[in-house]
């Protein structure tokens, strides 16, 4: 199959960006989307042209390496998919797809499809984890947690930190994700000694790095690849409000 | 941690929008069920716009109302700006994400449903507070039903009014169950109820207050 490509190109962080049109051809259905951009990149290359510069890592969307818009939609047009995954069958021959990078102050745009989402590490690194004594491994059943709160840490935990809400979202805010983490400890028994502080570190630093408000809109929920439910960013605003009237 | 400083961030600066909202909202119900005492003819309509505006409170509560209503404004506005700076180059094309998403034409239209809804209070107020004060049959006591009919029988004036109570109702749409989002209270057993709560209350006050300049113009 042929499909035509509008592709924003743009050769450096200062640079102006715009769309170039390529049209890929003998695009076998199975190819994924990703590899289809490879193809039209060996094209590039064998041309003498720059190729089309995105990320990607493990291709198997578990990594959350790799997000582009795709016709106006973070990850393309399936839910809970990774672009990685998004595969060519889900096109017709001829079809014209749009492909962007993500948008957002906070995620200065590298080159072309690739911007520097390192705003998120800084976000974690803000209060993203828990503080523990390293040494040997703790027994597994030292501390009991049910298997509900578990399951429930665990499906925010299945964030992968690929941006998509931010780019989503009208205000490109990292709401989705931040509040992801801060469920994720706030449910967990290791969570509890740094909660008040956890949560206002967290949020002063996603509001420092420039992302925007949340409008409770939900754009994000629907673009994650991983289903991250807006009940964590009502979590995350809860959790903000303990930390406001803590003891502390 | 500072009480000020935590409702300046991006999530405190939301609980100050929801409360303010959530406040007005009561305001608005308050304002409806009152209003509706119309229905009933000008003894009643009368005798309660006489025992609210000879009662002492209701100076400090219009101050009340008005600090509110800037404060809402004052962090809404903080809050879509701050949204505008943090997209500085926008997409060529973007599209609606659709289910899960909460995303309505309410949600997307809060600046300027917000900006109509100051116009139109301006006015509001200026046309029947600020109205001819016509003498009632007893003494001391504004006819303000007649200026109330008086007003509403004018076409324009009435479409004018119907057109912003849909507004109204598009800006309640979305702003009441967000409030509540924005509160940290939508949890997972309360989030139907609340989205249909929101949608509910902002159709009755909508058509509640819709519902007014339509009879007294046919009907009064």
């Amino acid at each position: 199959m042929k499909v035509h490509l509008k592709v924003w190109r743009q050769t450096g962080p200062d640079a102006t960006g715009r769309l170039v049109d390529y049209t890929a051809e003998n695009i076998a259905p199975d190819m994924s989307f990703l590899e289809m951009l490879d193809s039209v990149n060996e094209t590039l290359i064998a041309r003498g042209e720059d190729p089309i510069a995105f990320d990607s890592d493990c291709r198997e969307g578990i990594c959350g390496t790799c997000g582009v818009m795709v016709d106006g939609r973070p990850h393309g047009p399936d839910s809970c998919t990774t672009v990685c995954q998004l595969h060519m069958r889900r096109y017709n021959d001829g079809d014209t797809i749009v492909i962007e990078p993500w948008q957002a102050l906070a995620f200065p745009l590298i080159k072309d499809l690739v911007v520097d989402r390192g705003a998120f590490d800084t976000i974690i690194q803000a209060g993203g984890y828990t503080s523990v004594n390293t040494g040997g491994a703790p027994d597994a059943n030292a501390i009991l947690i049910p298997k509900t709160v578990a399951d429930e840490a665990m499906d925010a935990a299945v964030c992968i930190g690929c941006g998509a809400c931010v780019a989503a979202c009208k205000n490109a805010s990292a709401a989705l994700f931040t509040s992801a983490k801060i469920t994720q400890l706030s449910l967990l028994p290791q969570g509890q000694a740094e909660a008040s502080t956890r949560v206002v570190e967290m949020v002063d630093a996603m509001d420092a790095a420039g992302f925007g408000g949340c409008s409770n809109e939900g754009e994000c929920e629907a673009v994650c690849p991983k289903g991250i439910s807006l009940k964590h960013i009502a979590t995350m605003n809860r959790e903000y409000r303990k930390a406001m009237f803590a003891n502390r | 941690m500072k009480a000020l400083k935590a409702l300046s961030t991006s999530v405190g600066s939301k609980y100050l929008v929801a409360l303010t909202g959530l406040s007005l909202v009561g305001f608005l119900t308050a304002h409806l069920a009152g209003n509706l005492l119309i229905l009933l003819g000008p003894e009643k309509f009368n005798g309660y716009g006489h025992a609210l505006i000879s009662n002492p409170l209701v100076i400090p509560a219009e101050l009340g109302l008005i600090g509110l209503l800037l404060l809402h404004i004052f962090k809404a506005l903080r809050h879509v700006l701050l949204g505008r700076t943090a997209r500085p180059q926008a997409y060529t094309r973007k599209v609606w994400a659709g289910a899960p998403s909460r995303k309505s034409w309410g949600s997307t239209t809060m600046l300027v449903s917000g900006i109509i809804l100051l116009v139109f209070l301006v006015s509001h107020i200026a046309t029947l507070k600020f109205g001819a004060d016509y003498p009632s049959a007893e003494p001391g006591v504004r006819d303000l039903y007649r200026l109330v009919v008086e007003v509403f029988h004018s076409p324009g004036i009435v479409a004018f009014y119907v057109v912003a109570m849909v507004v109204i109702g598009l800006h309640l749409r979305h702003g009441i169950s967000s409030a509540f989002q924005s509160l940290g209270l939508m949890t997972p057993g309360w989030t139907a109820s609340i989205l249909a709560i929101g949608l509910w209350l902002s159709v009755i006050l909508a058509g509640g207050f819709a519902l007014i300049p339509v009879w007294v113009y046919l009907f009064l």
